[in-house]
């Protein structure tokens, strides 16, 4: 039986890198002894002790001929919060992204530093107070959340880094914003509360 | 910079300037068996410290025993603490953020009891580093408030003992300062190790260690005898895990960490008397599964067909290391490690034919070298070149399979470590220069082992100093990795304190000499260390005192436990 979980990675487990992850996961796994490992009493629950963090959210079989995650999952959401000093400057630089044209941005490579441009990726900006989310579309080569943070760097006067970055679900872009894979719930874009743009909100 | 002690948790400084740091999964805690307890319910916190690196520190089991001991009494925690590697260390220095433990980052300075692992000389500069981060001095138990740091193993307390120096300078001896404390501090040993069944459950890292796999030691203390091996000197008698408790506790331990390998492991573990029937019995229970077994170090000559083919029956095969130590068989007789050339090549045909990967040979650089003739094997062991082969001859087996054969060697300057007979030995110079181990047409000691020899036995007291103890050489740290050992920053160090480093390492020590360490108890007669160093140097081999008549080093009749190895009652040797 093949299974699909959508799980968090977040608190001090998001420091772990891509390959430890794997691990963890293993033995997390063999820890709980499964497939078979129920806890005892009126209820019984899966016996699996994760890290604090690490959180199972949904799990669906996978059935044959489903298609593989590398093309079911077209892009994904991703919040990036700031100090709340920043509300300033990501005011003006979210708006100038999002009316931008083209939006050069910086990709540092190991070796190399190219432009590339992020808008055709960029299917949605919206912002609350000091937290920006955008929705990018999977392109190849793929876009980091950092490449959106350097496209309003570039748009703004003076910048700050965001304190934390998230990625909040990924699977598909729709004009309400971002529909989640396993569970179809819909990421709305984030409402700007100054501007009581209620428009984001409907579709 | 000033580091400015708080009992608040460091983290809210420290997240956000993780993502800038190398491997930031080392600093954040949180690992599966990790315990952490409310400082409000607890009389006693402890901090254990490995000054080292997080993934070499993490795997240590002495630490790792003491955490769980510790942890299960109620009213006691004890929390880990690492060296930050150093570009952490910069911005924990450029932030002002001090050196914290794992569990709740708190500060270093919110315990009662600090503990850590010297398992390397190396390592000296990085505990005193770590101390520095935390904001204690380092200059000197004096300068400490000593209710709350009492630094050290067992129950020694370093501000109550002093160092006494004759008029030339000489260590005369380590004397206690106080009443309360005993001349010599003896070591206190576990008898039976079936009744501490340590580690229950390690720590689950989070990230990759050194040793990814629960370890369970299948006995402590040695009787071989190697002149180099503090663990084997200082760790006697010989105590015995049973079959039974291993397997339990392979069985739990696996259980518990969700590990795919358990070694077993102990000082050249393959002295265990029941070693074959433990390896057979743990390869039936864990036969078509996933776990793996390992020996992760293993002496040459007790190595056979037999445990190898117990070791590889569930199909996976871990690496194989096997330890001669030293290229030539005189120098093996030196160190007493009663492994010949033949049993070598034996074992190596072994391996390959049942189609092991080319087994690791841990080769050190010669002590007491006289000959010559042998000198050319010191160089790389892949040179080719005349006079150069490798310390192992590729064994015939190998070509017969037909495979591409690679001999691998470390190579390392064993350095005679507190309470070894080995520490009598007069060190090499250090040449200058770049470079820990290079391939030199004369003899030379490589600096690092200078350091080390230096951390080993050199001063708590620089001569002519009035009241420091040993300084941290202004940026010395990590001195056990290539990349940030640096022999100038040693050097500098003496120069500017007016210490001569050769004067302390380049002596033989004669008989009776005095150490810096002998007011520490290991229940090793000093004049039997002497007269194995001189039969060392002699030549002469000393057989295993578990089947030859007890040579009286003091042990067995100090500390009330004997040896015990009463799984099989007489050990036939290898089979």
């Amino acid at each position: 039986m093949r299974v699909r979980a959508r799980y968090t990675k977040s608190g001090k487990l998001r420091f772990i890198s891509a390959i430890d992850l794997g691990r963890v996961w293993e033995r997390a796994l063999r820890r709980a002894g499964l497939p078979i490992a129920y806890s005892e009493g009126f209820s019984p629950h899966p016996r699996v002790s994760f890290p604090d963090g690490l959180r199972v959210l949904t799990a669906v079989e996978v059935a044959a001929g489903d298609p593989k995650l590398a093309r079911w999952l077209q892009a994904s959401c991703w919040d990036l919060s700031y100090s709340p000093a920043a509300v300033g400057w990501l005011a003006q630089a979210v708006a100038a992204v999002a009316a931008a044209p083209v939006l050069s941005v910086q990709r540092e490579r190991k070796a190399t530093s190219d432009l590339v441009d992020l808008r055709p990726a960029l299917h949605q900006i919206s912002r609350r107070d000091a937290t920006v989310r955008v929705t990018l579309h999977h392109v190849e080569p793929p876009l980091r959340p950092s490449e959106a943070h350097a496209a309003l760097r570039g748009h703004a006067e003076a910048s700050t880094e965001p304190l934390l970055v998230t990625r909040l679900a990924q699977r598909r872009p729709c004009a309400a914003g971002l529909q989640e894979a396993l569970t179809g719930d819909v990421i709305p874009p984030l409402g700007d509360p100054s501007r009581n743009d209620k428009d984001s909100y409907s579709d | 910079m000033t580091v400015t002690p708080t009992a608040a948790s460091v983290w809210p400084q420290l997240e956000p300037v993780l993502t800038g740091v190398r491997k930031p999964a080392r600093y954040v805690g949180g690992e599966g068996n990790a315990v952490v307890k409310d400082h409000a319910g607890v009389t006693s916190a402890w901090l254990l410290i490995y000054p080292d690196a997080y993934e070499l520190g993490q795997p240590n089991q002495g630490l790792q025993i003491l955490y769980e001991v510790l942890n299960e009494r109620p009213a006691t925690v004890a929390e880990r603490g690492y060296a930050p590697w150093p570009d952490m260390e910069q911005v924990m220095r450029e932030k002002a953020i001090p050196f914290f433990r794992l569990e709740n980052h708190l500060p270093l300075r919110a315990f009662d009891v600090a503990a850590f692992s010297l398992a390397t000389e190396l390592g000296y500069t990085n505990l005193l580093n770590c101390l520095d981060l935390g904001g204690l001095a380092v200059a000197g138990a004096d300068h400490v408030d000593e209710r709350r740091h009492r630094l050290g193993v067992g129950r020694r307390v370093p501000a109550w003992y002093e160092p006494g120096h004759s008029s030339d300078g000489r260590l005369r001896g380590t004397f206690p300062r106080q009443r309360a404390a005993p001349y010599r501090v003896p070591k206190r040993t576990v008898s039976d190790l079936d009744r501490w069944p340590y580690p229950k459950k390690a720590i689950v890292r989070l990230t990759e260690t050194v040793h990814e796999r629960y370890n369970v030691k299948i006995f402590r203390g040695g009787t071989r005898g190697c002149c180099f091996c503090q663990a084997g000197m200082t760790t006697r008698p010989v105590r015995e895990r049973s079959r039974q408790t291993i397997k339990e506790m392979v069985r739990r331990g696996v259980e518990a960490t969700g590990f795919e390998d358990a070694g077993v492991v102990g000082p050249a573990q393959t002295e265990q008397a029941d070693l074959l029937g433990l390896c057979g019995d743990l390869a039936d229970a864990y036969e078509g599964t996933a776990t793996s077994l390992s020996l992760p170090s293993t002496r040459v000559d007790a190595f056979n067909v037999t445990l190898a083919d117990e070791l590889i029956r569930n199909g996976r095969r871990t690496g194989l290391t096997f330890a001669p130590e030293v290229g030539s068989e005189r120098v093996r007789r030196v160190i007493n490690k009663m492994v010949s050339e033949a049993d070598m090549l034996r074992a190596a045909d072994t391996a390959f034919a049942n189609r092991w990967r080319p087994p690791q040979a841990v080769l050190h650089d010669r002590p007491a070298d006289r000959d010559r003739r042998r000198r050319a094997r010191r160089r790389r062991p892949g040179a080719e070149g005349p006079g150069r082969r490798p310390p192992v001859r590729p064994p015939q087996q190998g070509h017969r399979l037909g495979r591409r054969l690679r001999a691998q060697a470390a190579q390392a300057v064993p350095v005679g470590r507190p309470g070894n007979a080995a520490a009598a030995a007069a060190q090499a110079r250090p040449h200058q220069g770049p470079g820990r181990v290079r391939a030199q047409p004369e003899p030379a000691l490589p600096p690092a082992a200078a350091g080390g020899g230096g951390g080993a036995a050199g001063p708590r007291r620089p001569p002519g100093d009035g009241h420091g103890a040993a300084r941290v050489p202004a940026g010395a740290r990590f001195d056990g990795w290539d990349e940030h050992f640096d022999y100038g920053v040693w050097a500098r160090a003496a120069e500017q304190t007016g210490v001569d480093v050769a004067w302390y390492t380049t002596p033989q020590r004669g008989e009776g000499g005095v150490f810096p360490w002998d007011h520490l108890d290991s229940g090793l007669e000093k004049d039997w260390l002497w007269r194995d160093w001189c039969d060392a140097l002699a030549g002469s081999e000393l057989e295993d005192c578990r089947w030859t008549p007890c040579y009286d080093c003091g042990v067995c009749p100090g500390l009330g436990p004997q040896h015990q190895t009463g799984h099989l009652p007489i050990y036939a040797g290898p089979r």
